[in-house]
């Protein structure tokens, strides 16, 4: 049964979602199968495309929203929501 | 002049040759791609003419296919004009093994090779990672 899940996590001040940490992100992203976008600045990413992620621009403090979708989209929102804030 | 700039081989990851008409651009590459993506993923440079001038050496280009091809395979990407024409005269040389272990990546290198470099680091297949590196020619900066 596929599922959707969205939650906001904040990146922490001092941290912008620049290449290393933004790897950090997508690595975890992409250990789930549904379809993850990561939103910010009114901008919508991938949330497992390096690139894409990157070119959201968000820098330290900036709220993310997380959508997800498919068996594991709680799981999936529920671990990202979780590294967003701990992110280095 | 070292080629091989993290560890390679047998560790599950699929690796990436970069080839470049510059060793620096394709040294620093590596170091940069394997910052950002950790150091489970192979990744070999080569840059430069035999003589160590800027150009492409064929015979190395050759070697580090056939070496990539015997591990858990590879993504090939290169930065323009004799670097790809070396690429595929190795192709041309070699088996059919082999070159099913390796994917040549149609993409920009630096912003090709960052996005293979991590997807590479997720587990991918040398396709998936050839994938994301398709999308740099696509993916807005600003």
């Amino acid at each position: 049964m596929s599922t959707s899940s969205e939650q906001h996590a904040t990146l922490p001040d001092d941290v912008a979602l620049h290449a290393r940490p933004a790897a950090t992100f997508v690595r975890e992203a992409s250990q789930f199968g549904g379809e993850i976008v990561v939103a910010a600045n009114g901008k919508r990413a991938n949330a497992k495309s390096i690139l894409e992620v990157l070119a959201l621009g968000a820098t330290g403090g900036t709220e993310l929203t997380l959508t997800a979708s498919g068996d594991d989209a709680t799981a999936a929102v529920d671990r990202l929501v979780a590294l967003v804030p701990r992110l280095d | 002049m070292a080629d091989v700039t993290t560890e390679g081989g047998a560790n599950g990851f699929v690796g990436l040759v970069l080839v470049s008409h510059s060793p620096s651009i394709a040294e620093g590459l590596a170091e940069l791609a394997a910052q950002v993506a950790g150091p489970s993923v192979p990744i070999v440079a080569i840059g430069g003419a035999a003589d160590g001038s800027l150009g492409t050496d064929g015979g190395k280009v050759l070697d580090a296919l056939r070496k990539a091809a015997a591990g858990q395979g590879a993504v090939v990407l290169m930065d323009l004009g004799s670097s790809v024409l070396s690429v595929r005269a190795a192709q041309a040389e070699l088996s059919a093994e082999e070159l099913e272990r390796l994917v040549i990546a149609d993409a920009p290198l630096v912003e090709g090779t960052i996005a293979a470099a991590v997807t590479a680091s997720t587990g991918a297949s040398p396709q998936e990672i050839a994938a994301a590196a398709r999308e740099a020619r696509s993916v807005n900066k600003l």
